[in-house]
């Protein structure tokens, strides 16, 4: 058996899906709420000449930055947690907060989930948000009334969510269930409103990522071709 | 031992040294990996290669996350099977019980058994664990261990030494060829024009 030769071929997979996942995230870099996600990889064995395995994709929940964008039912988490949204009675989780008004005064994202807990009257004239969640609306007469309170979850282990979406993640077995969040006070989150989180993508990470995975490739590829030349040789060992 | 067999060793030798710079280049990305170094050495049945495990620590890789762990001096224990371990790095995640296991399912050790973590919990330099103001823990490490929360121990290969190790292997599998084909001829001539009597 060729070891080298096979070794370098896993070096050349693993950094191909490598590629891939730096590849989506600067993809994704201007999508609100994405959190970026890193490869990790593995020896296959522990003698020489075994190769590696891409063993892992875990999203990295670092803070992105936040943007004041004006839009009347944007928010923002300052801190850690998530949105509780549903669709069809299927929960999920996000951090991103753009939302607009739906018929029924929920509000939902633009693929239809809807943000649980907020419903806002149709006669509101405008509507606000408070650093711990609370919904307020402004009435034709002037008084202002409450609409519900934007709860944010924390899970114990968010690595182990699965991402559903671009920025949408499901709690699993692993994650543990979602649990609420209090937000407002010190050390706690707070509900930015009128603001959105950027992507927490970093471009000139993300290109040196993609630089050193092309280096890494290359030199498995010599790994391989430095194989097939030695078993050419070895095949011409025998002149007829 | 005659020259073809001595070549047939040479040949397997210049094989041995590919596979352990290939097994190096493909994991040249792998936290934590330890490179190994090829020997080579002429004994009474010929050449024999061996590798062993090179321990000298990688650079340490800025991730930002909170449980992706580094020590620049000592050791991290992990618990494993039933057993304590050192380990330099390792990128942990919080279990369903509250304990971080590394990517191999070892589980951290505090002062007083597995440590118990929250997600947002900090770990300084000394190895204590913090939620906010309040204190978790403590890693149980090796006196002297400074920690690096936020670190991963990148792996020691040095691509630039693992290529000129893929060139060597090869060129060094040539050149057993080459004396092996002329070792050939020479039997080839041998056996063939030795004592033909020209017409």
């Amino acid at each position: 058996v060729n070891r080298a030769l096979f070794a370098a071929a896993t070096g050349m997979a693993a950094q191909q899906r490598n590629l891939d996942i730096v590849a989506d995230n600067l993809a994704n870099a201007d999508v609100v709420g994405f959190k970026s996600a890193a490869a990790s990889f593995t020896p296959l064995g522990a003698g020489p000449g075994f190769g590696t395995v891409l063993s892992a994709e875990h999203h990295v929940f670092s803070q992105g930055k936040l943007e004041r964008t004006g839009g009347p039912f944007d928010v923002a988490i300052d801190g850690v947690g998530f949105f509780s949204v549903e669709r069809d009675g299927e929960r999920a989780y996000t951090r991103a907060g753009s939302f607009s008004r739906g018929a029924d005064g929920r509000l939902r994202n633009a693929d239809g989930w809807t943000l649980r807990g907020v419903r806002i009257p149709s006669s509101a004239l405008e509507v606000s948000v408070a650093a711990d969640g609370r919904v307020s609306v402004g009435s034709p007469g002037g008084a202002r009334a409450p609409a519900g309170r934007i709860a944010l979850v924390a899970f114990a282990a968010p690595e182990h969510l699965r991402p559903l979406g671009t920025a949408l993640f499901a709690a699993t077995q692993g994650s543990g269930p979602p649990r609420e969040l209090r937000a407002g006070g010190d050390r706690q989150p707070k509900i930015a409103f009128g603001m959105l989180e950027k992507s927490n993508v970093s471009i000139v990470e993300s290109m040196m990522a993609i630089l050193a995975a092309q280096r890494a490739y290359e030199a498995n590829a010599k790994g391989v071709q430095a194989s097939d030349e030695m078993l050419r040789i070895a095949n011409n060992l025998h002149r007829s | 031992m005659d020259g073809i067999e001595l070549m047939t060793t040479a040949l397997r030798a210049a094989q041995a040294r590919l596979d352990v710079s290939a097994g190096n280049l493909a994991n040249a990305s792998t936290d934590g990996f330890r490179k190994r170094v090829s020997h080579a050495a002429l004994t009474e049945s010929g050449i024999r290669s061996s590798s062993a495990i090179d321990e000298a620590p990688g650079a340490l890789r800025h991730t930002g996350r909170n449980f992706d762990l580094a020590v620049t001096d000592g050791a991290l224990l992990l618990q494993a099977g039933g057993k304590v371990v050192e380990a330099r790095s390792g990128s942990f995640t919080l279990d369903g019980s509250g304990h971080l296991r590394d990517e191999h399912g070892r589980l951290l050790l505090g002062s007083h058994g597995p440590l118990v973590a929250t997600s947002l919990a900090t770990i300084d330099s000394r190895g204590v664990v913090r939620d906010g103001d309040r204190e978790l823990g403590r890693l149980r490490v090796r006196t002297g261990t400074v920690v690096e929360s936020g670190f991963l121990e990148a792996s020691n290969v040095d691509a630039v030494s693992e290529m000129v190790g893929v060139l060597s292997a090869q060129r060094a599998f040539e050149t057993a060829q080459k004396t092996l084909s002329a070792l050939d001829d020479a039997r080839s001539k041998n056996v063939n024009d030795v004592g033909r009597i020209k017409s």
